[in-house]
């Protein structure tokens, strides 16, 4: 049976609209948090996002009917082209076989509250087709099955802000039970009124940027973006003789049947998460040496985060560096996770990890060496990266070296 | 050595009531029918079959039930049905239980209460009790806290073939021993806005004319390693492919749904001519009939198999495809004799409700926008 290789990472972030944009400004420790220009933001009390540029865009040509696509199937489609180039397989009937696993989330939403906003103000006779279509969370996966003519099984995975990390986990498993050769997985979120108005209304963003780990948190920004990889079987891979980046070595997952939206605070329950991943993977903890974290800036994740960290760790974790790439990309809720694997793909790939931006001073309650500043070059063996969403849903999948 | 996976215990709320007896009194009764509609008088007037005065306080204690909302609520009768109905307690822990979850709309209730505060009131006052009820997993999410399950829990949406997705997913959770027990689920809740949008695309079923129903439900089927019960049936093999086709319409081909009831088959090591039972995906929307023909002429040759059809009659969605693999459960299991008519494009084709107690089962589904999952059940 094979490996689950890495052999090709797009990437659509706040920082650019493609993967080298993206890790050369992050590495710099650049921030792609702004003012929000989607929408009108005078009357929510926060006015900044990360937000993608959604114009520069790098699309295929596309077919009239599927112009109009929304835009976080946009960003799924853009993602997908890069990391199939990549690959060396955009354009190739391999495609066709492959499996399809993706996050759900917003998808259409933004364009859909255009519509429901006149609906709800002036009742039935509103006009209104295209704009709901892609509300069905979906959308994104069946639009990037369309456009690269995918046949293979089609997942779409909803677990709030855990879904991309458990839809790469899951396609990893996948070619690693021999059910396909090739998948790509990862996920794509946008930004819409309803997250940014729920998360004000939770009280969890931060009217400035975020500050993932650091004492003086407030919460974090909303963000939008996709991450997509190109998940091969490394026997296939190689008889291709396609270069890898990174071996996607175990994936765990557990909920901490806790509550809908605080973490358990001990830590205990997302202890199991990462123990599964690692037991999964058969990678020791000892070998970890690079950690992706969830690290959203809220008060309360981050040091239930890093009290599970400290339970599986223990004295060591003070010398393992653990990175949010939130601080520079905002949270991209149901995308983060695909974004954050390929990250840390490409930290593993290239010996760099990435930075915490926006973090400054340490809390206590967050002993960790958190990467102030700009990317550092690290002896990565093998990483983790880290989701805990809503609800509970808990995931981190290993990502190895290659041999 | 292929690998089969015993289904434990069922529990549903479906458009027939509140439990499995409910169910199977309405399946055997040639004459029931859905009633349509929302409560609520202000709502428009669409085809929506809906749990006759379902409310989950009036099945789990009240304190807890007014933490849930409708999908939650649902889940967590449905749930409760299954589980009380395996030995207690469970002979595994918590924390070794997962949860497969699929829905099409959970979710859409909250999400049109955050929006109608947004656009309404002002963005400051989108409710923040509503705002986490707007995730689509908040239905699996909330059973774990409700029964304390602390197992991988998953929650997939892929309209129309979620519910046959999640046994799949339960398996492999339990082939790679991350759980010992999955509940899988399907769970949809009606919403008026929702519901309006599905009629202007012109898919629901107007008066005098075909179309689809949307079905409010929530259904579970237990799938466990041992120590188990014995089980209802077995789930032997499931196939799944693609046709890349626009989202909001099904393929012009057949050949994913062909493919993946093919792999169903094969996996399962299931000729065609084996199959006792098909359990039919016919909606009432024609294009869906049209390709459920294409997929029937080409797999079953003459004498065909018996077949069922339910979705028709008591509405489509994720919640819609889990029931149907429950239906084949209680089939398989001998504890169901089916009345309902079948539809004309499968009765002008010699299919014909079963007769005896079958010993396999075939259960297809095609989502709007090409997805096709299938799964083959067989008796214990």
């Amino acid at each position: 049976m094979g490996e689950a290789w890495v052999t090709g990472v797009g990437l659509v972030t706040a920082l650019g609209t493609d993967r080298e944009t993206t890790w050369r400004r992050l590495v710099a420790g650049e921030s792609g948090i702004g003012p929000l220009s989607l929408f009108d933001t005078r009357a929510y009390r926060t006015s900044i996002a990360a937000e993608v540029d959604a114009a520069s865009l790098p699309l295929p040509p596309l077919p009239p009917r599927l112009r109009r696509m929304s835009r976080a199937s946009r960003f799924a489609v853009a993602a997908t082209t890069e990391a199939l180039s990549d690959a060396g397989l955009l354009g190739s009937e391999v495609v066709a076989g492959a499996a399809l696993v993706l996050s759900g989330g917003a998808a259409g939403l933004f364009e859909a509250e255009g519509y429901a906003r006149r609906r709800l103000l002036h009742g039935r006779r509103v006009r209104g087709l295209r704009e709901f279509i892609e509300v069905p969370q979906d959308a994104p996966t069946d639009r990037v099955a369309e456009v690269f003519w995918v046949r293979g099984p089609r997942l779409t995975v909803t677990t709030a802000c855990s879904s991309s990390t458990i839809a790469v986990g899951l396609a990893a498993e996948m070619v690693r039970d021999g059910e396909v050769a090739v998948a790509l997985a990862g996920g794509s979120d946008a930004l819409c009124r309803l997250t940014f108005a729920g998360f004000n209304s939770l009280r969890a963003t931060d009217p400035e940027p975020c500050k993932p780990f650091d004492r003086r948190r407030h919460g974090l920004n909303i963000g939008e973006g996709a991450g997509v990889l190109v998940i091969e079987d490394s026997q296939h891979a190689a008889a291709r003789h396609a270069r890898p980046y990174a071996v996607i070595r175990g994936l765990g997952m557990t909920n901490d049947a806790f509550h809908m939206t605080q973490p358990e605070p001990s830590g205990a329950a997302w202890e199991r998460t990462l123990r599964s991943a690692l037991a999964d993977a058969g990678v020791a903890v000892e070998a970890i040496d690079y950690i992706n974290a969830h690290g959203t800036a809220t008060e309360q994740n981050d040091a239930a985060e890093c009290a599970a960290y400290q339970r599986v760790f223990g004295e060591r974790l003070a010398a393992i560096p653990v990175s949010s790439v939130k601080g520079a990309l905002g949270h991209c809720l149901c995308g983060a996770g695909g974004i954050e694997a390929a990250l840390t793909v490409l930290a593993v790939a290239r010996q760099v990890v990435p930075p915490t931006v926006g973090f400054a001073e340490a809390d206590p309650a967050c002993p960790i060496d958190a990467v102030p500043g700009v990317g550092r070059q690290v002896t990565v063996r093998h990483a983790l990266s880290c989701s805990f969403a809503f609800g509970g849903n808990s995931a981190a999948i290993v990502i190895g070296a290659v041999p | 050595m292929r690998e089969r996976w015993p289904i434990a215990a069922v529990g549903a709320v479906t458009p027939a009531g509140v439990g499995i007896p409910a169910l199977v009194e309405a399946l055997e009764d040639p004459h029931w029918q859905p009633r349509l509609g929302f409560d609520d008088d202000s709502s428009p007037p669409l085809p929506v079959a809906r749990p006759p005065g379902f409310a989950a306080k009036h099945h789990i204690p009240p304190l807890v039930a007014r933490r849930l909302d409708r999908a939650a609520g649902l889940l967590a009768v449905a749930a409760r049905e299954a589980l009380a109905s395996l030995p207690a307690p469970l002979p595994w822990p918590g924390e070794r239980v997962g949860v497969c979850a699929a829905t099409w709309n959970a979710g859409t209730q909250a999400l049109v209460e955050v929006l109608s505060a947004i656009f309404l009131a002002g963005p400051e006052e989108a409710p923040p009790a509503q705002f986490p009820s707007t995730v689509a997993n908040a239905p699996a999410s909330q059973l774990a806290i409700l029964e304390k399950l602390g197992g991988p829990n998953l929650t997939f949406f892929e309209k129309q073939v979620g519910g046959l997705r999640v046994l799949s997913q339960a398996a492999r959770l339990l082939s790679r021993r991350r759980a010992e027990a999955v509940l899988a689920c399907g769970v949809d809740e009606a919403q008026w806005l929702n519901a309006e949008s599905y009629d202007r695309l012109r898919v629901l079923r107007r008066p005098g004319a075909t179309g689809m129903i949307l079905a409010e439900g929530a259904a579970t089927l237990v799938l466990a390693a041992e120590p188990a019960p014995p089980p209802l049936a077995w789930l032997a093999g499931w196939g799944s492919a693609g046709s890349p086709t626009p989202t909001h319409t099904y393929p012009t081909t057949v050949s994913a749904l062909d493919a993946a009831c093919r792999q169903a088959l094969a996996t399962a090591g299931v000729a065609p001519r084996d199959v006792d039972v098909y359990v039919s995906l016919a909606n009432g929307l024609p294009a869906l009939d049209e390709l459920e023909i294409a997929l029937v002429e080409g797999l079953f040759a003459t004498p065909r198999p018996a077949a069922i059809s339910i979705t028709e009659r008591m509405g489509d969605g994720a919640f819609a495809s889990s029931l149907r693999a429950l239906v084949a459960t209680l089939l398989l299991a001998g504890q169901l004799r089916p009345r309902w008519s079948l539809p004309p494009h499968l009765a002008s084709r010699s299919f014909h409700l079963p007769t005896a107690r079958p010993a396999t089962a075939l259960v297809a589904g095609l989502a709007g926008g090409g997805s096709a999952v299938a799964l083959l059940l067989a008796a214990p």
